[in-house]
């Protein structure tokens, strides 16, 4: 998901690209540009200079792989595979066509991932909103020690639990099921999901739903009313990145899914075949896998950059 | 319109074995300000939120009109709160704000909105009904809160420090905009406050908290002439009162250094009955006469000026006892009223006398009031 992409047309342009790093996050209220300067100054720029080289470099890093991915869903196999890399060649839509048509089409396995993420992110975010909210409020002894519990599950790698899980898959007939593989996803994005909106609760006064509960309201209508409407950039993060990690899982579809759940990255995996690997489509399939969650992340980047600094919750 | 009853109420918060309110007894009548005031952690916001049905009540009941509301959730109570942060929800504009309560109980839109403006009107809030909180000033939130509670026409409002956000002038403007507004609309009031002026100029009676226990509810006069015992009559009064401790002589209380102040029958007679010849003898800045070099003898003391406070209309001095031999009182301050016109300059050693029948009389050992 990157964020860093979005134009800043409201920075002044002398202040480069690095505003969030200076003065501890405070980058905006730094000393407005056109000041005299002193040596202080000329050092804060040597070193804003260096953070933009830095922060340059990273964001080649991220971007490139992901441009030249989507440059050879466009090329031909001959200009995919050829020696020397092919910057100007003429665009091609025949990956993607032949990905669509065949035997072996696409579409299903856009469904069922659109399905599986899509099901389990939500029900992670009002699972998790509503434990969290709990986790946030509740005053009992060892609080501190549930939470880390909570997300210490998540820390948990996805092999240890998927033998026992593929033990229980299978005597409840969940294996190769939609619903097998949105349980499976909530497995690890509950956790996170309640550790995360836990923290966005806190971040709300007590006094906000005291407050609602004098007014009239009962704990569900202050929660409704008062408290979900501050924390809606912690609900929109939440579920953008619980989607995230469900759309991209391979470990858990490749073990439970079947010709009725196999989802996107399944459908990238058998094109890597023992008769050799076609890249186009290959590429072609990791443009398709990429670019909804880019979109997903452009379009609620205004509440993801709220909510992933924890900052606004309480709507200043 | 309710009167407000804490019978023996009492709050033990979890984890601790000190009540934070011990066996609190308050009859607030209707139409009643009560004020609540002490130092900090004495247990005034607890009151309240026990009252507010906020915090649990571990003992002892809370009453409501003639409603035992003891176990009752906040909503089925009836009352209106002021926080101390206002607790405006950001996400809405000032009438949804304000309206917020009646929207819950489902008053009709028509009526709501009647009454959000009458109370816009009422605090001139008008020109603001459709910013956000954020965009509003710290007064205008402050009053915003006010608006809120009134919209709701509550059997009692609560307050706990609403004024403690707002600057010094704009603190004492509102102070007396809150005042006259609850006398305009009747409606009984339990207010919380840890600074005493506010309590002495908002209420019509005022209790002092120490300590999770109740000290002394009565009127403010009543606090400032006749305190209960040593804990009010230092606390309430601005400057505060000066406290000493005499040693019993016969039918005279000494004070380390000399000074000499005659004690009536029945303050002997309490001090004999207790066995003890220790007194705590305090008196008022303005219950003392500054005397003369000539005119000093053996009911005067003399002090030594630290500082003098001159406020225009008042002047203040400071100063050490001059004479004291015990170390303790030495390190005391001595606060007095002087002649405006004609204050001591600092530094300056002069004498001071208590007026006669204005010292007010605590047993050293309980620090109850004694009969004078
Ligand atoms: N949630 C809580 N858990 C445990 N103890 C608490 C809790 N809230 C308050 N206390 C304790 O109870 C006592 C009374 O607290 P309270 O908040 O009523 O004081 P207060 O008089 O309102 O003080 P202040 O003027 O500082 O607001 C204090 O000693 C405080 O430490
Ligand atoms: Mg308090």
């Amino acid at each position: 998901m990157s964020t860093s992409m979005t134009p800043r047309s409201s920075v002044p342009r002398q202040a480069g690209p690095d505003q969030a790093v200076r003065g501890n996050g405070h980058g905006i209220l730094a000393a407005p540009p056109g000041m005299p300067q002193s040596p202080l100054e000329e050092s804060s720029r040597r070193s804003r200079w260096v953070v933009g080289i830095l922060l340059a470099v990273a964001l080649l890093w991220t971007l490139v792989p992901l441009l030249w991915m989507l440059l050879s869903s466009f090329k031909n196999r001959t200009d995919v595979t050829s020696a020397t890399p092919q910057v100007l060649f003429a665009p091609t839509l025949d990956n993607y066509r032949n990905l669509f048509t065949g035997s072996n089409n696409l579409g299903p396995y856009i469904w069922h991932s659109v399905l599986a993420a899509g099901i389990s992110a939500l029900l992670a975010v009002c699972l998790g909103a509503l434990a969290g909210y709990g986790l946030a409020r509740t005053q009992m002894r060892g609080k501190k020690h549930l939470a880390f519990w909570i997300i210490s599950t998540r820390m948990a790698p996805i092999a240890a639990v998927v033998v026992p899980l593929f033990l229980i898959f299978r005597g409840l007939g969940l294996i190769d099921s939609i619903p097998g593989l949105v349980l499976a996803y909530l497995t690890f994005n509950l956790p996170f999901a309640i550790w995360l909106m836990s923290a966005f609760f806190a971040e709300v006064p007590a006094s906000l739903e005291e407050s609602a509960l004098v007014a009239g309201c009962t704990r569900w209508q202050a929660f409704r009313t008062v408290i979900l409407p501050l924390t809606k950039s912690g609900l929109v993060t939440t579920f953008v990145l619980c989607l995230v990690f469900a759309w991209n899982d391979y470990a858990f579809a490749v073990v439970f899914s079947g010709p009725n759940s196999q989802t996107l990255p399944i459908a990238a995996s058998q094109l890597v075949t023992q008769t050799g690997i076609d890249w186009g489509q290959l590429t072609a399939i990791g443009t398709i896998v990429v670019v909804p969650m880019m979109l997903a992340g452009l379009a609620v980047r205004r509440w993801l950059v709220t909510g992933l600094t924890l900052g606004a919750v309480t709507g200043e | 319109m309710a009167r407000v009853l804490y019978d023996e109420a009492t709050r033990v918060y979890p984890g601790s074995t000190q009540p934070a309110v011990d066996a609190l007894d308050l009859d607030i009548a209707d139409g009643e300000f009560l004020v609540l005031v002490g130092p900090s952690g004495c247990g005034k916001s607890t009151s309240l939120r026990m009252l507010a049905g906020l915090e649990r009540v571990d003992g002892g009941r809370i009453a409501i009109g003639e409603r035992d509301v003891t176990h009752l959730p906040p909503r089925d109570r009836d009352i209106a709160m002021v926080f101390q942060n206002y607790a405006l929800y950001p996400h809405m504009s000032v009438a949804d704000n304000m309206g917020f309560a009646l929207r819950v109980i489902k008053v009709p839109k028509d009526e709501r909105n009647r009454r959000v403006l009458e109370a816009a009107r009422l605090l001139d809030l008008e020109e603001f009904l459709d910013r956000k909180p954020k965009a509003l000033s710290g007064g205008q939130r402050q009053r915003v809160a006010m608006g809120r509670a009134i919209v709701r026409e509550p059997k009692v409002f609560l307050m706990d420090e609403p004024l403690s956000n707002l600057d010094a002038k704009l603190r004492v403007q509102t102070r007396t905009q809150v005042a006259a507004l609850q006398r305009r609309l009747g409606t009984t009031t339990v207010y919380v406050t840890h600074d005493q002026v506010e309590a002495m100029t908002m209420g019509d009676r005022v209790a002092v908290l120490k300590d999770g226990l109740l000290q002394q509810v009565d009127t403010p006069l009543r606090l400032y002439q006749q305190p209960a015992n040593v804990f009010v009559a230092g606390f309430i009064g601005s400057p505060s009162m000066n406290l000493a401790e005499y040693r019993v002589e016969g039918e005279e209380a000494v004070l380390s250094g000399g000074t000499r102040t005659r004690l009536t029958r029945e303050t002997l007679k309490a001090l004999r009955d207790e066995g003890t010849d220790r007194v705590i003898l305090g008196f008022r800045p303005e219950a003392v006469e500054v005397v003369g070099d000539a005119d000093k003898d053996h009911t005067t003391f003399p002090v030594t000026v630290t500082v003098v406070e001159e406020l225009g209309s008042d002047a203040f001095l400071y100063g050490q006892y001059a004479d004291a031999t015990d170390p303790a009182l030495r390190e005391e301050t001595v606060i007095a009223r002087v002649d405006p016109t004609a204050p001591p300059s600092k530094g300056a050693r002069v004498f001071l006398r208590i007026v006669p029948g204005k010292e007010q009389l605590f047993s050293a050992g309980t620090g109850l009031r004694l009969p004078t």
